[in-house]
């Protein structure tokens, strides 16, 4: 008999996730069942052109009116419903129009979570980065024709070199930005000002300096913007805190590649990173030391990692085009998709479950919605808002434990790192 | 002593019953002697060629049996039993689900937006740079020059000391489309490394068993027409991006006046390239001649039988070539994205391929 080593995958728990390729098409995975769901690929959304590739993802996935802004290569970015994938809004990134777009591609996108709680009109914030360095928030009614509700804020980040990597933090109040010659900086969104640069590694015994290329950044926690781990082209992994100081508090090696994803965990000192050769690790980044690889024949750089805030669970994609997803605990493969085109991100859509059947009643809702706001209200006056401030005080009041989580930990973990940082100290 | 005895009671008991395989076996499967279990080597020896003997006298009397059935279903005019295929490396790979299926749309989707879709359409015409590493010599001159009588509209460059990415801006001014760098260690061509301009990906090969031209008997000199390109095998979706890669390297359009075909054929990941003319001849066909002379008679004297026959003379190198990397992007060791690299921890099956 022939003896093969097919990869037996114990798949994987109820969830769905969106995966967005070089091709301009978004695709939806979904696993369904109790224990060992197969995910499969159930829509695909676009016509397959190169020209609109898509470059990055940001997804606000609330109970109600879940949305996610997309950036193309054309330097559009749609807003789309992630549950049905009809398109809600389009804009032209408002930059140089004598600019081209290949030239300027959208590095960063964040959809803006905080204020659309609150008002419950049909407006959203939009934060973008281009590889130039123009950064801008711009917050907009979400129409069919798309007008810029006036309040618009651009400025320039660096003058010279390319960004290549921008986050922006869980209170959505501070964004980072770093790249190719330019050291990781932090912004203040409100004030449109820069608070805090990083400082260049000393050069080494040989009297050598390494130009800083940065290609990803992660905030180490949701509340906490002062924390945050970034990955460089010299295969560095750094914590820098800017409480302390403007150098890194931590800085490690990972392998041979660049380092082309970091996320973190919710328990806010692990952190996965994933480099140009597709090697996936979790390192806990209180001390630098490696936990484990998730090793399972991964050949193509790893372009996104996604933790699923549920779920003990991640899923990893990039250029060898499968979806991957891991148990962090076992960090065994537990389900691997072939999506056939190289993937540039994934994300998590939370409000998945498997029983209910999710498209008709959240089309319903968004049907509704569109209709108009003041039907809603008017038709079923309790449900809608009640609901809402439930959920709303529900997300709050997890938010909440995890803070308590996040807290206690991270008091612990403070006290940790300060004791490394004491170490370190002592050591220079 | 007792294994001895009794196994000498099996081989009486065999050569008695001499009906066949039926009852040898059951005695084998009875007593469960082998000859490795016999001590005395001569014995042992004897036993092991007596059963050596019997499987070759069976297989024998199978074939036969199997040649007349099928002679005798020919006879009838039935249908003859299905031929069995024989199982090989190949045809018992492991289950691979990025195999290409032709029906596959978005497939033609993303070849048609890859980095080679530009020549592949006859939108550029390629021109190739062809370099070396840093020290060059003996059968690494040769080879290139036999490189750039193969690839038309090729262009020989001394590497000299230049960086390679310094090399690939100049190509990228110069619009070449495609870069060969043929690395040589101890004056002997090891590794070729395929490089596709602006953005394109790059390949790094290892190349082994190359014979140069002169080493080949009766090999010929090649035209410089342009050449038909044959692929052979590039299945999976990594497959058939390495075989676009080699594709974008030939002209689009190849002379058929000139009758040379280059080869690229790709068996259990390993491509072979074989570089040969061709020619068909009209022959007398002898056999018919002499054989089917009633045949012959019934169709009528006047028309010779001809055959045509196609003939190969084999020309250019013989080379190797496996797949080490594919990188996204131009030559960047230090920050480079692999679209795939192998990796030891994929060797653990003999029937896993990737292309």
């Amino acid at each position: 008999m022939p003896r093969t080593t097919a990869l037996e995958c114990p798949g994987c728990p109820p969830l769905r996730a969106l995966t967005f390729d070089a091709l301009g098409l978004i695709k939806v995975i979904e696993a369904r069942g109790k224990e060992g769901g197969v995910p499969k690929v159930v829509e695909k959304w676009g016509d397959p052109d190169a020209s609109k590739s898509l470059l990055a993802a940001s997804i606000d996935d609330r109970k109600t009116e879940p949305l996610l802004a997309v950036a193309r290569k054309s330097g559009a970015v749609e807003i789309l419903n992630p549950v049905s994938g009809e398109l809600c809004c389009a804009v032209t990134n408002g930059g140089d129009a004598n600019v081209r777009p290949d030239d300027d591609a959208i590095v960063g996108l964040h959809l803006f979570r905080k204020n659309r709680m609150d008002s419950a009109s049909r407006s959203c914030i939009l934060f973008t980065c281009t590889t130039k360095g123009n950064a801008s928030v711009r917050s907009f009614e979400i129409t069919n024709s798309p007008t810029d509700s006036g309040s618009s804020k651009t400025w320039k980040v660096s003058a010279s070199g390319n960004i290549l990597c921008s986050q922006v933090d869980g209170s959505e109040n501070y964004s980072l930005f770093g790249g190719k010659n330019v050291e990781v900086n932090m912004w203040d969104l409100k004030e449109g000002t820069k608070i805090w640069t990083a400082k260049p590694p000393p050069k080494n015994s040989l009297g050598i300096f390494t130009p800083t290329c940065f290609t990803s950044v992660a905030f180490l926690s949701k509340d906490d913007h002062r924390k945050f781990v970034a990955g460089t082209n010299n295969h560095q992994v750094r914590l820098y805190d800017i409480s302390a100081q403007r150098r890194p508090v931590i800085s490690f090696d990972f392998r041979e590649t660049p380092i082309k994803a970091v996320t973190e965990d919710l328990d806010g000192h692990t952190v996965y990173i994933g480099n140009g050769c597709g090697d996936l690790a979790s390192v806990d980044i209180r001390t630098g030391k490696l936990l484990g690889c998730f090793l399972g024949k991964c050949s193509g750089s790893i372009r996104s990692i996604a933790r699923h805030p549920e779920h003990p669970v991640i899923a990893s994609c990039g250029l060898d085009s499968y979806l991957r997803i891991w148990d962090i605990k076992t960090r065994q493969l537990l389900s691997a998709v072939f999506l056939k085109q190289h993937l540039t991100k994934v994300v998590f859509d939370t409000n998945f479950t498997e029983e209910e059947i999710v498209h008709p009643v959240t089309n319903s809702q968004v049907r509704e919605s569109e209709i108009g706001i003041e039907m809603q209200t008017l038709d079923d006056e309790e449900k809608p808002p009640v609901k809402r401030k439930k959920s709303s005080k529900e997300k709050e009041s997890k938010n909440k434990v995890v803070n308590k989580d996040g807290g206690t930990k991270k008091s612990k973990s403070r006290k940790r790192s300060k004791g490394v940082e004491a170490e370190i100290a002592d050591d220079e | 002593m007792g294994g001895k005895r009794k196994h000498s009671d099996d081989g009486e008991g065999a050569k008695g019953g001499d009906e066949g395989n039926n009852s040898i076996s059951k005695k084998m499967k009875k007593s469960e002697i082998l000859p490795s279990m016999i001590k005395n080597k001569e014995k042992r020896s004897a036993e092991h060629a007596k059963l050596k003997h019997q499987k070759k006298v069976e297989k024998r009397k199978k074939l036969k049996a199997r040649d007349a059935a099928e002679k005798r279903a020919l006879e009838l005019g039935e249908e003859p039993p299905p031929k069995m295929i024989p199982r090989t490396i190949e045809n018992t790979r492991e289950a691979d689900e990025t195999v290409c299926k032709p029906d596959d749309e978005e497939l033609f989707a993303g070849n048609d937006a890859d980095e080679f879709s530009s020549i592949l359409k006859q939108d550029q015409i390629p021109k190739i740079l062809i370099t070396t590493c840093r020290f060059n010599s003996t059968r690494g001159p040769a080879f290139i020059s036999e490189l750039l009588s193969i690839i038309p509209n090729a262009h020989y460059y001394k590497r000299g000391t230049y960086d390679l990415k310094k090399i690939v801006e100049y190509a990228k001014n110069k619009d070449f489309t495609s870069i060969i760098v043929v690395h040589t260690n101890r004056r002997e061509p090891d590794a070729l490394l395929i490089m596709g301009l602006p953005d394109g990906p790059t390949a790094h090969f290892k190349l082994s068993s190359l014979i140069l031209r002169k080493d080949i008997k009766n090999h010929g000199n090649p035209t410089s027409h342009k050449p038909e390109l044959v692929l052979n095998n590039f299945t999976t979706r990594l497959g058939h991006r390495i075989g676009r890669l080699i594709q974008s390297l030939f002209p689009q359009d190849p002379n058929f006046r000139g009758r040379r075909v280059v080869t690229f054929h790709n068996q259990r990941d390993f491509v072979f390239f074989r570089h040969h003319r061709y020619i068909f001849e009209t022959k007398e066909d002898k056999q018919s001649d002499s054989k089917d002379k009633k045949a012959k008679d019934a169709k009528g004297e006047n028309t010779p039988k001809e055959k045509v026959v196609a003939r190969l003379q084999e020309c250019g190198p013989r080379f190797t070539l496996k797949l080490m990397s594919l990188q996204h992007g131009t030559f960047d060791t230090k920050g480079g994205e692999y679209e795939w690299a192998h990796k030891p921890e994929m060797d653990t099956s003999r029937r896993r391929f990737f292309l």
